[in-house]
């Protein structure tokens, strides 16, 4: 090859031809890469800061809740709880994370597939929580160590509920529960997230509102594994308030343990105790027996105990106080005599001779106890003698000169005694209970009130139904002196630093429409009924009165869950202290004591279990304690 | 075709008039410039994408070695560019078997990494063979088609180069690196088309590739497949195959006009995009350094493969006109293939962008080709002042 020599091996069209087919490739790529950072660079702006930006919520500590002393109830202690982040874990290793994780927590393999594959439906981005309790340390750090084996699966630190005294307030704190897709659509504005625990019943559902806190939130920076890299911006999460309960724990417990005695010792088989201020509706105790253990609800209750709470015939469940209705037996022999008073077809002084003991009316017989011979009413209240209430109610042929007030006045102010009606306690699933009258006999059963059904209404039998609070309600407003007021279990709601962010003021229900003559007849009626050793109460050191009850409903055969012997006489004794031994309305507690079925023979149901409950409570929480017994019983 | 033209050298005879130091003046200036600044760059893109990489680790440790490689570059640079190219065309068939050898030993003792065996270690590197035996590949096809330049038009010179890259082809197919044996097949269009070889040939090649486009389709592995498919409609498995393009699109979109700033982009750093060193280095680099900073790096590829085709046709000899070609093909492809995938306009095929993917094969290798281009550009008035 030579200088000279044509440069034939250069093709000049040809170099130019590739420089522009690469130029215009070039040129392609620049348009393109125009279009995604130009165009639409806004968009992918946002996207990349939404891989790498997730905005977590920061769980707020549930309140605790606290007696009116300040004793916790209800606590919070650490644990661990497992989430899985759907678009984390890629669909084809679904089942196989689900599996390792249900062998890991203990839980069915395909309800944990069906909550991720729901999660997955409905926001793949949002965890799904997996453990329906707490686990342990130990498979927490398992899950966190070998994120590689479970991808898209979480490990957060919880708090968990802790009920100090499990059953002996079960009754009126309840539980918490994972919150259901209902109520997360319906309190979504509230701020709940499709992991939280929500009150399901008793004070944490009623004071949810206040338990619950506020969420903060951390947004942090997190890798393409999901790592958190760092934390960018964040607000404190706000603990909930903490509720103090007028309850007193001490009496809760002096309740309780005679209570459980009585069962234990085959006296009867359930009860209800519940102690309050009669001058504010401040409830200070509130016993059902048998109860739960509310704790098996946080570690995660098993279907079959659940199964066993649900079929238990003693409804351990219910809370009694509130949630059952029973006939108030002669207890409700208050509200006939203050209908006579009110209505005025009865004065103090109205004598009703029983000189037998029973009466018979359209050729029906209805008994009395025993022959009284001639009461007046405070005498026919304290012996209790059923038919001077008969008469009082409906008239009677031996006492002609007593006009019968009717069944419609007993049922109107039945009602004002707040009978027929919730009190409005802070509590949910309160019964309304029954106060009948002949319209409602013609509506529910379509058949005219009788004579009979006015007899048995006086002395709290037949269809006249009520809750033991009700009845405890009642007595109060009478102790009182004539004030009606809605029962209440919060004392006030605290924040973190003890400061009270709430404070429950006494809420008159209503002013008892009866006069305070009236009302004090009743009061000097119930002091006689111990006085007149009509309830027994041997060495009494206080000036305790009451109203016994026996009611009788229910089967006497058979056996109930816990296999003891029905037997369908349950019994009553209503109550309440005034500061001094007289008639005025100074009564600083009222209690009442109800007993379901004794399961021993019939005749030791004559000796009423409620009255020396009631008794022995009274002397050991008044005399027990310096304070209480100022504040109860003044010099 | 006889045996001769294959396998004996053409004479060694490069007669030097004046010595090597003495030709600095033929250095192509834009060559050289546009390198020196797309390695640069490439160092800022490797400080700015691997900073804070939480999955690798240490971040210096990626910019030290961009640095000694970078300066190893150099150096090969200059010591290839020193020896007349002229030698590598004598000893054109021994380089072709070095490079056959290479690519069997790969195979045979080679590193596995991310499925594919492409790795062998020499003095405690790792050195991804197909790069080199990209460069060497082009010295001996340039050397076939240089010594029957005038016989070009023939079927059978064609097949000859079919014949050459036959094995080195199946041998990177095998490892298998599905990107960097088209990278061979484009080279050989490329010095083909530019060399003069008849168009119709070279379309009836492409339309026998086309024909056959179901068998080697019904060859491919189930994941190179979906890569392969991935770009069509990456939101189909945005979870699986389109992962790794949707990630990319949100870089590359996400840096805007002029970029999140040096180090500022999370896309990379963050481990959201896979394979953020060398295959979708291009989309971290756009995204840190936006539009703007894109159409730089395009600039200078434009200095450069403009030189590079600007000293290919200075050339004094058909040989040196021909590494040129070849030099051209292979940066054009790599970069157009790496940007077009990045920007979901191509099939994923993991192919680095030269300068600024990490890796030192990578890097060395063009170093190596651009030194050889430079001495075809220091030699090509040897012709003319040989008395």
């Amino acid at each position: 090859m030579t200088a000279d020599q044509p440069r034939a091996f250069i093709r000049p069209y040809r170099f130019v031809a590739v420089g522009i087919v690469v130029a215009l490739l070039i040129g392609v790529l620049t348009v393109r890469l125009w279009d995604l950072q130009v165009v639409q660079g806004p968009h992918y702006r946002s996207l990349a800061e939404d891989n790498r930006l997730l905005r977590l919520p920061v769980a707020a500590d549930r309140g605790i809740i606290v007696d009116r002393s300040g004793k916790i109830l209800v606590r919070n202690i650490p644990g661990f709880a497992v989430s899985v982040v759907p678009v984390d874990l890629p669909k084809a290793r679904e089942a196989e994370v689900a599996l390792g994780l249900a062998q890991l927590i203990g839980r069915d393999p395909s309800e944990v597939l069906k909550a991720i594959t729901e999660q997955r439906a409905r926001n793949p981005y949002e965890p799904a929580k997996i453990s329906t309790k707490p686990i342990s340390r130990d498979i927490a750090l398992l899950l966190a160590e070998r994120a590689e084996l479970y991808p898209g699966v979480r490990i957060d630190a919880e708090s968990v509920r802790e009920y100090v005294e499990g059953p002996l307030y079960s009754p009126i704190i309840g539980y918490t529960g994972p919150i259901t897709q209902d109520e997360l659509s319906a309190k979504q504005d509230l701020g709940y997230l499709p992991t939280d625990q929500i009150g399901r019943t008793g004070l944490e559902w009623e004071y949810e509102q206040y338990l619950r806190g506020q969420y903060g939130w951390r947004e942090i920076e997190r890798d393409a594994s999901q790592r958190e890299v760092k934390t960018l911006a964040q607000t404190p999460s706000q603990p909930g308030g903490n509720v103090v309960l007028t309850i007193d724990d001490r009496l809760q417990h002096l309740l309780a343990n005679e209570l459980n005695a009585g069962v234990t010792s085959d006296a009867f088989t359930q009860a209800v105790a519940i102690a309050m201020n009669p001058q504010t509706g401040e409830i200070l105790a509130m016993v059902s027996t048998p109860a739960y253990d509310n704790n098996m609800f946080v570690r995660g209750i098993t279907q079959t105990e659940l199964d066993a709470l649900n079929k238990d015939d003693r409804h351990p469940l219910v809370n009694k106080a509130v949630g059952e209705i029973y006939p108030p037996g002669s207890t409700f022999k208050m509200v006939t005599a203050l209908s006579a008073l009110t209505a005025g077809t009865a004065t103090r002084n109205t004598v009703v001779n029983v000189s037998s003991s029973s009466i018979t009316v359209s050729g029906t017989s209805f008994f009395d106890w025993r022959v009284h011979g001639p009461l007046n009413l405070v005498d026919g209240y304290a012996h209790s003698s059923d038919i001077y209430f008969y008469t009082l109610a409906g008239g009677s042929p031996m006492s002609s000169s007593v006009q019968g007030v009717g069944p419609d006045n007993i049922a109107k102010y039945g009602r004002m005694l707040g009978f027929g009606a919730p009190t409005g306690i802070d509590l949910p699933g309160e019964a309304a209970g029954i106060m009948p009258d002949p319209a409602w006999k013609q509506a529910t059963f379509d058949e005219p009130w009788s004579i009979g059904n006015t007899y048995q209404e006086a002395i709290g039998q037949g269809y006249v139904a009520v809750t033991p609070l009700q009845l405890l309600n009642a007595y109060a407003s009478v102790a009182n002196g004539g004030t009606l007021y809605v029962p209440h279990l919060l004392k006030e709601v605290d924040d973190a630093q003890g400061n009270a962010i709430m404070t429950k003021q006494p809420e008159v229900l209503r002013k008892l429409a009866m006069s305070p003559d009236d009302l004090r007849t009743l009061r000097e009626g119930a002091r006689k009924v111990v006085t007149s050793n009509h309830a027994p109460m041997p060495n009494a050191k206080l000036w305790i009165a009451g109203k016994t009850g026996t009611a009788e409903f229910g089967l006497s055969s058979g056996k109930d869950s816990a296999g003891r012997n029905k037997l369908g006489f349950h019994n009553w004794f209503v109550s309440f202290l005034p500061q001094h031994d007289n008639t005025d309305p100074t009564a600083q507690i009222a209690m009442v004591v109800f007993t379901f079925d004794s399961s021993r023979g019939l005749c030791e149901t004559c000796l009423n279990p409620a009255i020396a409950i009631s008794q022995r409570v009274y002397e050991a929480y008044v005399l027990g304690d310096p304070a209480t017994k100022a504040r109860l019983t003044p010099p | 075709m006889s045996a001769r033209s294959i396998s004996l050298p053409r004479a060694a005879s490069p007669l030097h008039d004046r010595p090597t130091f003495r030709r600095l003046d033929l250095v192509d200036p834009y060559l050289l410039i546009a390198t020196l600044l797309l390695m640069a760059y490439g160092l800022v893109t490797t400080y700015s994408t691997s900073y804070e990489d939480v999955a690798a680790g240490d971040p210096v440790q990626f910019i030290l070695r961009g640095a000694i490689f970078t300066f190893l570059g150099i150096v090969t640079m200059v010591a290839v560019a020193y020896f007349d190219y002229a030698w590598f065309g004598t000893f054109a068939p021994l380089l072709y078997l070095a490079t056959l050898g290479l690519l069997v030993l790969v195979l045979v003792i080679g590193h596995n990494v991310l499925g594919g065996q492409r790795w062998i270690t020499i003095a405690g590197q790792k050195f991804q063979v197909s790069e080199f035996a990209k460069v060497l590949m082009i010295v001996v096809l340039a050397k076939y088609f240089a010594d029957r330049h005038d016989k070009i038009g023939s079927p059978l010179v064609l097949a000859g180069a079919l014949v050459l890259l036959g094995p080195a082809f199946a041998l990177v197919y095998r490892q298998p690196d599905l990107g960097t044996s088209l990278v061979f097949v484009v080279i050989f269009f490329g010095m083909a088309y530019l060399a003069g070889a008849r168009p119709w040939q070279l379309a009836s090649l492409v339309a026998i590739g086309l024909g056959a486009f179901p068998l080697i389709w019904g060859l491919l592995q189930g994941y190179q497949k979906s890569r392969l498919t991935a770009f069509l409609n990456p939101y189909a498995d945005p979870q699986g195959a389109g992962w790794n393009i949707i990630q990319s699109l949100i870089a590359i979109g996400s840096g805007q006009a002029t970029g999140k700033g040096l180090t500022a982009g999370t896309q990379s750093p963050l481990g959201y995009l896979p394979i953020a060193e060398s295959d979708f280095v291009f989309a971290g680099l756009a995204e840190d350094l936006g539009f703007l900073g894109a159409v730089i790096l395009f600039a200078l590829y434009v200095v450069l493969l403009v030189a590079t085709l600007r000293i290919g046709f200075r050339s004094r000899d058909p040989f040196g006109t021909f590494i040129a070609a070849g030099v051209f093909s292979m940066l054009a492809f790599q970069l157009v293939v790496n940007v077009g995938m990045a920007m979901s306009l191509m099939p994923v095929t993991g192919i680095p962008l030269p300068f600024i993917s990490h890796g030192g094969s990578s890097l060395l290798s063009v170093c190596m080709a651009l030194g050889i281009l430079q001495s075809v550009s220091m030699r090509r008035d040897a012709s003319r002042l040989r008395s």
